[in-house]
């Protein structure tokens, strides 16, 4: 294809969004009805930070490895029936080091057991720390959204800590005839914008097509995951949703620029911005949109977003329920009290080692709200320890457990116990706990300093 | 009115781990032009009920969409020890009984 371009041989191309989130299922009759589009390459997106910050600090996958493999093997199998590339960003949920090791096993065991043969190219987007602490050293690292300045402190203690790399590195995997291109952390447009500009298509356009498809069918109405196939012209491309029940509208393209976006008018990319300011959006049909107008500014010097997770502790929960109305209209003088007498028995020989946090659903204990709501007749108690240690934590929580059990607030009526436990032991340990750490801007000279292609033959 | 009587979309979520970004869908133009035209009150309440000083607030008016989106910053960095919600998905009732 890109030699009959290079020729001159200028045709629109056709683009297949197969999943926004491979791993979690690829519903099959969209998939196929796109095949039967002959798409000139199939793009899948794998991973966000929307999700929090555990994935990336523990290196394991937010789906199964069933759910990945079975996703995996829908599309390998699809881009090989049809010779296309077959390009997956942000491999394995977060894109580090584990992340895409667990993936391309996955990609290499599907292709030995259905007997496929291609060339992998795997992109490594984890970043070199030393680089990081010169960088910051020479100002070339500044904080995003209202982070804190970045230290070499948080650098040396992130678990794992990636960047997002831009389309030019998969156009490198593209340029060495890569057919299968597994990228760690990606930009999700990288995916999808980075074989279009290769041939020739506007910047601009092409990555305003890559935000969208990235997301496979939720742009339409009603959203959803089907394929969705998107063709690229030099000044426009059209949006069609593979699953005939879901429609592309102008408005519901539209608000996909809304959809887990700072500002609806930009897109950032390492290479610059686009501006959709002036993007008109208009209905070819009831199901298919065309879209125009994105303009493409490049940036002075090229900034990657690094992100990093760190180990906070080990989390344990305990799952409680209160139906007294007398504790629950008391909940926050007893909650109080619960912390400094837990702090006061867990740490009498030690300093305070731990984080407690009380849960009260039912007492505005997802958003505070002013007037607060109205009382419930029963509330579910979470309450969240993280310790150094998973013993430490259900320590501490065993201590506030007993506390709250038997607490005599003023008024008590229930002096036999103030918890319903749904089960016991009601305290339960769950693992690690991981928080971001790194989420900065860095500038650099050339993405191929920073993330490194490998290839081979599978 | 109330806001959640005109809008076919109220609904919260991350931008990235700093960020809860508020949108607001409307049905048509009219319903579109009245909330734009009281975006300033809007703002006053997303101030108070999020409790952000009015440097912090973002706002988009977004036609193609007929759409107003506000940007803040979360209280916590999403998923970190203490936080209520990771994903930041249920952080827009507060708008649904805006009057406009």
């Amino acid at each position: 294809m890109s030699d009959a371009f290079r020729r001159g041989e200028r045709r629109p191309i056709r683009i297949l969004g197969a999943s926004g989130q491979l791993g979690y299922g690829i519903p099959t009759p969209a998939l196929e009805a796109g095949l039967r589009r002959q798409p000139d390459f199939i793009g899948c997106d794998m991973g966000s930070t929307d999700i929090g910050p555990y994935y990336l600090g523990s290196g394991n996958m937010a789906v199964s490895r069933e759910g990945a493999k079975r996703d995996l093997a829908k599309v390998l199998k699809a881009a090989r029936a049809i010779d296309a590339p077959l390009i997956i960003g942000s491999a394995g949920s977060a894109g580090a080091a584990p992340h895409l090791a667990q993936t391309a096993d996955i990609v290499r065991e599907i292709a030995a057991e259905a007997g496929l043969h291609f060339k992998l190219a795997t992109i490594a987007a984890d970043v070199d720390r030393a680089r990081i602490i010169a960088a910051l050293r020479a100002g070339q690292v500044r904080a995003m959204d209202g982070m804190s300045e970045l230290t070499q402190e948080a650098v040396a203690g992130s678990s794992h800590l990636v960047a997002q790399m831009g389309l030019e590195m998969i156009q490198g995997a593209l340029l060495a005839e890569a057919d299968v291109v597994i990228a760690g952390r990606a930009c999700d447009t990288g995916i999808f914008a980075a074989l279009p500009i290769l041939l020739g298509f506007p910047q601009g356009l092409s990555i305003h097509l890559a935000k969208i498809v990235e997301c496979a069918s939720l742009c339409c109405v009603p959203g959803g995951r089907d394929s969705i196939l998107a063709t690229l012209h030099d000044d426009h491309f059209e949006l069609e949703s593979m699953n005939p029940a879901r429609a592309a509208t102008p408005a519901s393209v539209a608000a996909h620029s809304l959809y887990e976006q700072a500002d609806p008018f930009s897109i950032h990319e390492p290479c610059g911005r686009v501006d959709l300011s002036d993007v008109v959006y208009s209905a070819v049909d009831g199901r298919r949109t065309r879209v125009s107008g994105a303009r493409f500014e490049p940036a002075a010097a090229q900034a990657i977003k690094l992100e990093g997770a760190r180990l906070a502790g080990e989390r344990a929960i305990l799952l409680c329920a209160n139906a007294d109305p007398r504790f629950i209209e008391r909940r926050e003088a007893i909650f109080d009290s619960l912390e400094t007498l837990v702090a006061e028995l867990a740490c009498e020989d030690c300093p305070k080692d731990y984080r407690l946090f009380v849960h009260a659903y039912g007492t505005n204990a997802v958003m505070p709200a002013n007037p607060p709501m109205a009382l419930p007749g029963e509330i579910g108690i979470v309450i969240e320890c993280v310790a150094p240690t998973t013993d430490r934590a259900l320590d501490v929580l065993r201590t506030a457990k007993q506390y709250l059990l038997h607490y005599g607030y003023e008024g008590r009526l229930s002096t036999a116990g103030n918890l319903a436990f749904p089960f016991t032991p009601p305290e339960i340990g769950v693992g690690p706990a991981y928080e971001f750490s790194v989420y900065h801007l860095m500038e650099v000279d050339a993405q191929s300093d920073i993330f490194a292609i490998s290839i081979e033959d599978v | 009115m109330r806001l959640d009587a005109l809008a076919i979309a109220i609904r919260s979520k991350n931008a990235g781990p700093c960020l809860l970004t508020l949108d607001i869908v409307f049905p048509d133009d009219a319903a579109f032009a009245l909330a734009a035209s009281r975006i300033d009150r809007l703002l006053e309440h997303v101030a108070g009920q999020y409790r952000k000083p009015p440097s912090r607030i973002r706002s988009f008016v977004h036609p193609p969409s007929r759409a107003i989106k506000i940007t803040i910053p979360r209280d916590r960095l999403s998923g970190s020890v203490g936080d209520t919600d990771v994903y930041g998905a249920q952080q827009h009732a507060p708008l649904l009984g805006f009057e406009l």
